[in-house]
């Protein structure tokens, strides 16, 4: 059993969107306008001048029961346990079966599909497959100037990312939105500050609504 | 030759060999996929240094047939370790800009027309040289001024150099008192070692996460995470993780704020106010380190408290004897260097001799910072008392610590003070030369004279009655240690013609009129000039007013040498575009032109023997980099192919403790590089800068207006909400700025990459004041102060101080060809300060810390400003179609 993820260390996460957007959106030739990983601000929340506030890189989160898989109606995405035991664990889109009905990109919980308009298809982080193939890491995390990325197996206790997710310890591991069902493979570490588990639209109306934490 | 108008000029440029970025794909597909029949592709890697800003990160540069197309860290590289942020990233975006100026262009009919016809660089050189010597024939050397600043790929002491060699005094840029020379003049003077700015790559303490026993960290009015995010913002990010504590002063919760154990969310302006009472808690409960300010600063020496001069033991020899009082003797005896045990000197005290009244340097600094009470601080700065004092205790209860001074302070009238406050601070903790400390000498390759920049300024060739000339230099002789002038009395010379008429504009810069402080007064002066000349590597503002344009390179197209720590890394070309050159280079051709043209000084600057360790001008940079690399015993060219390489093993490289090292002359500890060898917390020598320009200008000038203080004093800003008046009633809200992590200065605002990410800039409102002024989240807001408005969008959030607005710099080079020519949209500098009060030592004038109002603005954003992602696909890398040189 393989399965592939980015870990992100939160907590090192600098919000520059250097590595996470530009030297991906680079490697992989995305338009102006969509990208692969995005990289929001969460926050500020608590109580002035004690305010947390963190940056949250999210990609695709490679999960176990994908929502853009389920509601995929010509099977173009795929993530089934033959790949995962034979590979990586990607959840992976064949670019001919794609009609780009774009129901992927409403289903998926993290907003990491986008409709490629030159190839009139979906897309979405494949963790790098043409730099993985070449023996590198995704380009984010080559080049991420925080070093808040890793890449590694966690389903082997060995890899690096494992082994960082033991140190942080459980309390300090997350992953995003598991109310979703998807089941997502991404973790993110976060000790110094309260994990929200909110992307920033569903921060803005928590906030509106008192529930930022804010008196 | 045609004549081309500036839109054609900006369309009629595009580069070979690139494939369609059709849809605004911002990669390039490798020329071997992109179409049947093309050669495989040839490939290699150039190891280089980025120049998207100072930092200078290591770059692994892969470039396929001619053309660059990718770009990463190079991990050999120890402040970045192989990392790189957004404005480094997109360098090629840079490069291959379809609007880069790409051939030397003369302006055809009027001024700010917009039209240019190309010319060579002999034509273009040699028309400057005649107008710079016929300006100088007839009105003096000093009627021609240069600048440089504002971003971009310079070497900065060439364009000092050239007005030296030329015989002007006057160069400015508009960073320099309002940027970072208020640190360097009171590091130097105080303790003459480097000082601590992050963003400045220096601190290089930092850099040894895996040894230094650093356990506190003050990021005073900086953000490395934002300035140098894979160098300083990496190497704090690591030291974080290892459990450094770290205090971050600053109105807007940046990323360190946000990770920090302490924010202290400060009123811009006042830091002095809270510097003070730091140094006041620190003195009183004792936190000084008593043993080493005894003996290795200078304030138990005794001061006439009616001269405020030091009190010197008559005698000869280096360094001056001073004297103290001997608590043994009860009575004043001189303090042999470096120190007689014999003495019981003290510390605090005063004494009537002679009729003379005496106080210790340390009784005056007592006294300096009497007022600032924890309460009294909280009140200026808008912090609680409990916070600042839990603030000072993460600093003295984890040691060792040091305070990182940043750029905030050095933009306010009171710039110099704060240096020499935080400095002060960090010198009475015995926080100098010790592991885990940020004042340090670490060795150097002496490849470079002074960090960063290898330009000798060849000072000796301005001529005394020249320099006397320099505008500004007479009342704020601080500049002299920059050789610069002052950039408002500059401005006020051209409006007013006194003391003389300012006449010819050479400047290199990112865009000068989205740097310099009032801009609109600027573009006033602009018309009162003869000749404008500006080089850049695509056009900015400044562009529209000139009358020649220079093509520069790209840092991708230049070489240079950056040293790194123990490492030296050579930035070196991996393409090269057009007819652009380097503009270190240029500034030689040009003194070239006017040697032959009969400038004596600029014909002596080429004589290798006249010019020694000055350096004669250069017809290449590899001859020029030939004349300083054997310092590390060999050529550019193999410096070039070893590079990076480590100079000095790492443990040899890191000294500590260099002032305890034996001077073999005298058999005694070296101290510091002060005059008295020791820490000057007392900075008498700040009075003798004063008075004669010494010692930074070579030779006597008279007195400044102002005597300077050898203590930091606080100076409440003169446009401020706490003085209740009729500017802050009208304008409530103070305006601070900074950095973000897309942009360097002025540049970088045409690359599709990072404008899709950040395209206008944010204007950040704590909600208090939003709702206070009826604005919501996300609208277009006018800005404006005294001296004008402009728009931004606003960003409604907390992390902004309650009455406080941030907003960052901006231009549009999409509206370059209408009337605003880009500047005048949403130019934070059309708010700044050009005027007095002034930084009595630098002059440094207000831009932050100055009143503005925010409103709503109904019309929305600018006109023919760009927001959206797709907006910015003319700007990306576009196929060529062929140059024949016919069309341009």
């Amino acid at each position: 059993m393989s399965q592939w993820i980015i870990l992100v260390d939160v907590d090192r996460c600098i919000g520059c969107k250097g590595g996470c957007q530009v030297a991906c959106k680079t490697e992989n030739g995305i338009a102006l306008g969509p990208s692969r990983c995005t990289n929001y601000t969460i926050g500020p929340y608590g109580d002035y001048p004690d305010l947390n506030m963190y940056f949250l890189p999210v990609m695709c989160q490679q999960c176990d029961q994908p929502a853009c898989v389920k509601v995929c109606p010509t099977g173009a995405r795929y993530k089934d346990a033959a790949s995962k035991d034979a590979a990586d664990g990607v959840v992976k889109i064949d670019g001919g079966l794609c009609v780009g009905c774009q129901s992927c990109i409403r289903a998926c919980p993290y907003q990491a599909n986008y409709f490629n308009p030159e190839r009139k298809a979906a897309d979405k982080c494949d963790l790098c497959q043409a730099r993985r193939d070449r023996g590198e890491q995704p380009a984010c995390v080559r080049n991420c100037a925080g070093e808040c990325l890793f890449f590694g197996d966690i389903d082997d206790p060995e890899s690096e990312v494992s082994r960082r997710i033991r140190e942080a310890g459980e309390g300090n591991v997350h992953a995003l939105k598991e109310a979703s069902g998807c089941k997502p493979n991404g973790r993110f570490i976060l000790r110094n500050a309260p994990w929200l588990d909110m992307l920033p639209h569903e921060f803005s109306r928590a906030a509106l609504e008192g529930g930022d934490g804010h008196e | 030759m045609a004549v081309i108008s500036q839109k054609d000029y900006l369309e009629s440029i595009s580069i070979g060999g690139l494939t369609d970025a059709a849809f605004g794909s911002p990669g390039f597909v490798k020329l071997s996929q992109a179409g049947g029949g093309a050669p495989e592709a040839f490939s290699r890697v150039v190891k280089t240094a980025c120049r998207a800003c100072i930092a200078n990160c290591g770059v692994l540069a892969t470039v396929e047939n001619g053309r660059v197309v990718k770009l990463e860290g190079n991990p050999e590289d120890p402040m970045s370790r192989g990392r790189m942020c957004a404005k480094g990233l997109s360098g090629m975006q840079a490069l291959y800009h379809p609007n880069r100026n790409k051939y030397p262009l003369k302006r055809v009919g009027e001024r700010g027309g917009g039209r240019w016809r190309r010319v060579s660089w002999g034509e273009a050189l040699g028309e400057i040289a005649e107008k710079l010597m016929d300006t100088r024939d007839k009105y003096g050397a000093e009627a021609v001024f240069c600048s440089t600043g504002g971003g971009g790929n310079p070497e900065i002491w060439s364009i000092a150099r050239f007005c030296n060699i030329f015989g002007t005094p006057n160069w400015f840029e508009p960073g320099c008192a309002q940027c970072y020379l208020p640190r360097v003049l009171s590091y130097t003077m105080m303790y003459g070692g480097v000082d601590p700015s992050i963003a400045d790559s220096n601190a290089l303490e930092l850099y040894f996460p895996e040894d230094t026993p650093i356990r506190a960290l003050v990021l005073w009015g900086t953000a490395p995470s934002y300035s140098c995010p894979a160098s300083g913002g990496r190497a704090v990010n690591e030291l974080r993780a290892r459990g450094l504590k770290t205090v971050v002063v600053d109105p807007r919760l940046t990323p360190d704020a946000a990770k920090s154990d302490l924010w202290l969310p400060i009123r811009p302006g006042t830091d002095v106010a809270l510097l003070l009472a730091w140094t006041k808690y620190i003195i009183d409960h004792g936190l000084y380190d008593r043993d080493f300010v005894l003996r290795w600063t200078n304030l138990p020496f005794l001061v006439n408290a009616e001269t405020k001069l030091l009190w010197r033991h008559p005698g000869v020899g280096a360094p001056d004897t001073f004297m103290v009082w001997d608590a043994n003797a009860g009575g004043a005896k001189p303090m042999a260097y470096p120190y007689d045990e014999a003495l019981a000197p003290e510390l605090d005290g005063e004494h009537l001799i002679d009729g003379v009244l005496y106080k210790t340097g340390f009784r005056l600094l007592r006294e300096s910072v009497e007022a600032y009470t924890l309460e009294e601080a909280g009140g200026i700065c808008g912090l609680e008392p409990e916070r600042i004092e839990k603030a000072i205790r993460i600093y003295t209860d984890n040691t060792p610590g040091a305070i990182a001074l940043g750029v905030a302070t050095d933009q306010t009238p009171n710039s110099v003070q704060a240096a020499m406050a935080a400095c002060a601070i960090d010198l009475l903790r015995g926080n100098v030369e010790k592991p885990g400390v940020l004042m340090q000498r670490f060795r150097t390759s002496k490849v470079l004279k002074v960090p960063n920049y290898p330009v000798p300024v060849a000072r000796r060739m301005l001529p005394p009655e020249q320099l006397a000339k320099r505008l500004g230099g007479t009342e704020f002789k601080g500049l002299h240690i920059w050789h610069a002038g002052h950039p408002s009395s500059i401005l006020d010379a051209i409006l007013t013609g006194e003391p003389y008429q300012p006449r010819v504009w050479i400047d290199r810069s990112g865009n000068k009129l989205a740097v310099v402080a009032e801009s609109r007064r600027w573009a006033e002066a602009i018309g009162k000039l003869d000749f404008i000349v500006h080089m850049h590597m695509c056009p900015t503002s400044f562009s529209a007013y000139a009358d020649i344009l220079l093509p520069t390179e790209e840092w991708l197209e230049t070489n240079m040498i950056v040293e790194t720590c123990n490492t030296l890394v050579a930035r070196q070309a991996a393409a090269h575009l057009w007819d652009t050159k380097d503009e270190t280079l240029i500034w030689s051709l040009l003194a070239k032109e006017c040697a032959k043209r009969g400038h004596e000084g600029c014909a002596k600057a080429f004589d290798a023997e006249f010019m020694g360790e000055d350096l004669p001008y250069w017809d290449s940079m590899e001859e020029f980099f030939d004349h300083i690399t054997p310092a590390v015993g060999m050529r550019f060219r193999e410096m070039k192919e070893k590079a990076p390489f480590e100079y000095l093993p790492k443990e040899e490289w890191r000294s500590y403790y260099v002032y305890l090292e034996e001077d073999p002359g005298t058999g005694l500890p070296r101290g510091f590089d002060t005059p008295s060898r020791k820490l000057e917390v007392y900075l008498e020598s700040m009075i003798t800068l004063g008075r004669t320009g010494l010692p930074f200008s070579p030779v006597p000038l008279p007195p400044a207006p102002r005597e300077y203080q050898p203590l930091a004093y606080y100076l409440e800003p003169e446009e401020s909400p706490a003085k209740d008046d009729a500017v802050s009633r009208e304008f409530p809200l103070t305006l601070t700025s900074g950095r973000v992590p897309f942009y360097h200065h002025s540049t970088l605002r045409n690359i599709p990459a990072l404008r899709e990410m950040y395209p206008v800039p944010e204007v950040l409102l704590n909600p208090v004041d939003a709702n206070r002024y009826g604005i919501g989240d996300g609208d277009w807001i006018w800005v404006e102060s005294k001296r004008g408005r402009v728009r931004g969008l606003c960003c409604v959030t907390r992390g902004i101080k309650p009455g406080t607005i941030f907003m960052e710099r901006f231009w549009n080079p999409e509206t370059l060809n209408t009337g605003t020519h880009g500047w005048q949209e949403m130019n934070v500098n059309v708010l700044t300060k050009s005027t007095a009060p002034f930084n009595d030592v630098v002059g440094t004038y207000s831009l932050r810390a100055f009143q503005v109002k925010a409103y709503k603005a109904e019309e929305g954003p600018p006109e023919g400003v760009l927001t959206k992602p797709q907006d910015f696909k003319s700007w990306l890398p576009a196929p060529a179609g062929p140059t024949d040189g016919k069309e341009n």
